[in-house]
């Protein structure tokens, strides 16, 4: 059992070892792609093995299975232990990961194909280390070991955004990418600190004095902000799509950015504990969903629409984390990763065809490139919760259980998002894919098959995957059965709406209102120039005052007893003449005072 | 003349004479540059002490003291071998025998 669960892991991290350490194959680009999509696809079968065992109940999907070794021993006693947790949620999430991840590999095989050799190697080796990271977040058995991998994926997200590192722009979205969430994970570092100071070790679940719950809670909701990109700290996400495209599918929409979602469901013992965690984790969420949905509105650039709309449906999970919907945020998050993943992977085979992200650079691309362009839109209407696709059944368990909780503020945020999602993709869809052809589009040619068949894959996860509610329901040690309920038609209807009104204002040329003031307000980042108002004028003269401190006052101290040791030596050293005699004269004037203090002293 | 010698000296009389030795020895040591002066110096001031203690064993009537003597003589014997081997050896790396010639250790 501990082979099957770390089969999945092992396998892409010797894919990693091989092309880190063994540079002529690094060097030759396409083995190197071969190596790591073989060890991708190999790991996706081990990780449905894995899922397979669970669900005939192997192992139980509820207690499952776990072991841990002893990792950090001092004193006899350990402070930490690695291992691995498996169950239906570390299972299934597995399973999503590789699947996905695979999928992606295979993809930018065709994407990636005109990259210098080299480059590739390099973009393979980032994408097998990714695997065994995300892995081992998800099967970790406790928090410490977590956060380890936690750091470990945000380094592999750093690098590949940071792929086209000849671009300043990629270059600079990396740094703030790893600024921000670093900012973020020292929120978790300081409350894994104060939960071994609590309790004396890393365990998801504990039970604390409220206080120190919130407080803990808290802080790892910080990093969770971080990670999964809830307003305010969303701001690296968008930016972050200056790395290839297959990246931004895989870290920056379907799985790294939902780490933080995953933690929050594993922690949720610990977050239970903290009510007003929980109260603010719902408002962050609405609040994240709704803006990030307004702005991606006036985004004219493919990418950056789905970058804020992978945002938006974070906040929708957060916000189901928030009033206790744990199985219904984490079954958006899996049928997230399958349509959010379809949508990247479409658009970059738009992009792939006309060698543009703007949306008015494409138009009438459905009749280039009609696969895609279908696969694209099915992508599309599973996110605007298009009943009978996936995005709507999990959106509807998240709508239909805050309702019940009486969460009506967020869950007015939701809806409201829900019509702006259904809006701004009909938005992309419209102009991009139907409408008439741009001048790029007549030169337009298809993908190849290493592009369409990861696609074709994922359209029928992102069609079938709202169907597996019930089984993953059962899976999870819960319920997702699907029934109507007032939310959720209302929420269907405004999403209808949405679609409808962006046909009408995009398709049919009706004109509706301007808004050319708020369009202006969001286009230009106000959170965005808080953030940098916040670096220029709190951060770095606070950093500049603390390095100046560390300078002149700690160093000083420092150098001052190196300094006073040189020249109290320097004025000692006379007295050494090395002269045997002046060292006889010294003994026989000790012995004299020996001599003297006997003689008077007594 | 002979009423002089009648008697024995005293014993602080010996003890004088040892303390003079053992002066004239010190000052040696530390006055002269010459490293066979110096171990002719340590030489005065050994003796200085085998006077002592020849003197206290005839005063207390021991004899052990001047047997003791008698060895510290031969003890002093190999001193001085050693001595002059260090001699040798500072004049072999120095070419010169004065105290002062060696100056590695100067701080």
């Amino acid at each position: 059992m501990l082979t099957a669960a770390l089969f999945p892991l092992l396998l892409p991290f010797a894919s990693f070892l091989l092309l880190a350490l063994c540079w002529p194959i690094r060097q030759n680009g396409k083995l190197a792609g071969a190596i790591s999509c073989a060890a991708a696809i190999g790991s996706c079968y081990g990780a449905l093995e894995l899922l397979n065992m669970v669900t005939t109940g192997d192992v139980g999907a509820t207690n499952g299975f776990g072991r841990t070794f002893p990792w950090l021993v001092a004193n006899g006693s350990t402070i930490a232990e690695v291992g691995v947790r498996v169950d239906g949620i570390s299972a299934t999430m597995l399973v999503v990961i590789t699947l996905v991840a695979a999928a992606v590999q295979v993809y930018s095989l065709g994407y990636l194909s005109d990259e210098p050799d080299a480059d590739l190697g390099r973009y393979f080796t980032w994408h097998s280390l990714f695997i065994p990271a995300m892995g081992g977040l998800v099967i970790a058995p406790n928090l410490l070991q977590a956060f380890m991998c936690w750091e470990l994926v945000g380094l592999c997200s750093y690098l590949l955004i940071g792929y086209y590192w000849a671009k300043p722009e990629a270059g600079h979205a990396s740094v703030k990418a790893f600024w921000v969430t670093k900012f973020a994970d020292m929120g978790f570092l300081s409350g894994l600190c104060v939960l071994y100071v609590a309790t004396g070790g890393f365990e998801w679940t504990a039970s604390l004095h409220p206080t120190v719950a919130t407080i803990i809670a808290g802080l790892i909701f910080l990093g969770v902000m971080g990670k999964s990109a809830q307003v305010p700290l969303h701001i690296w996400l968008p930016n972050a799509m200056e790395g290839p495209t297959p990246v931004s599918a895989l870290l920056h929409a379907a799985t790294m950015v939902a780490a933080g979602v995953f933690v929050v469901v594993r922690a949720y013992p610990l977050f239970e504990q903290a009510p007003d965690v929980l109260f603010v984790m719902t408002w962050v969420g609405g609040i994240t969903a709704f803006v990030a949905a307004c702005t991606a509105v006036v985004q004219d650039d493919i990418k950056k629409v789905l970058a804020y709309s992978t945002c938006s449906q974070l906040g929708y999970m957060v916000a189901a984390l928030g009033t206790g919907s744990l199985l219904g945020g984490y079954f958006h998050l899996t049928t997230h990763a399958f349509f959010k993943a379809l949508l990247f992977l479409g658009a970059g085979a738009a992009i792939h065809a006309v060698h543009s992200n703007s949306i008015h650079d494409m138009g009438g691309l459905i009749k280039k490139t009609p696969y895609s362009a279908f696969m694209f839109i099915v992508g599309a209407l599973a996110l605007a919760g298009i009943p009978g696709l996936s995005g709507f059944f999990s959106k509807d368990i998240i709508l239909e259980e805050m309702a019940h909780g009486g969460h009506w503020g967020p869950l007015a945020l939701l809806i409201v998002s829900a019509g702006l999602t259904a809006f701004y993709m009909t938005r992309v869809v419209v102009i991009a894919f139907l409408g008439k052809p741009s001048a790029a589009v007549e030169k337009a040619h298809g993908a190849p098959l290493t592009m369409g068949a990861p696609m074709a894959a994922l359209t029928i996860l992102a069609i079938a995957g709202g169907y597996a509610g019930t089984q993953l329901g059962s899976l999870w040690g819960g319920s997702l059965a699907f029934h109507w309920t007032p939310v959720g038609i209302t929420a269907s209807a405004v999403g209808l709406a949405g679609v409808t009104y962006g046909y009408l204002l995009y398709g049919k040329g009706v004109q509706g209102p301007a808004l050319s003031g708020v369009r202006e307000m969001i286009l230009s980042g106000p959170i965005d120039r808080f953030w940098h108002a916040t670096w220029r004028k709190g951060l770095l003269p606070t950093a500049k005052g603390i390095a100046w401190t560390d300078r002149y006052v700690i160093d000083g101290a420092v150098n001052w007893f190196g300094w006073a040791a040189i020249k109290g030596g320097e004025a000692l050293r006379v007295i050494q003449t090395g002269r045997s005699q002046d060292y006889a004269v010294a003994v026989i004037a000790g012995v004299l005072l020996f001599v003297l203090y006997g003689a008077v002293g007594g | 003349m002979t009423e002089l010698f009648a008697q024995p000296p005293a014993l602080s009389a010996y003890l004088f004479l040892a303390a003079l030795l053992f002066s004239i020895g010190l000052y040696g040591v530390f006055s002269r540059k010459n490293t066979i002066a110096i171990l002719i110096s340590v030489e005065l001031m050994a003796n200085a002490v085998n006077i002592n203690l020849a003197a206290f064993a005839r005063y207390s009537g021991d004899m052990v003291g001047q047997s003791f003597a008698l060895f510290s003589i031969a003890l002093t014997v190999a001193e001085v071998v050693i001595g002059l081997a260090i001699v040798i050896l500072l004049y072999r790396s120095h070419k010169s025998i004065e105290a002062s010639a060696p100056t590695e250790l100067r701080g």
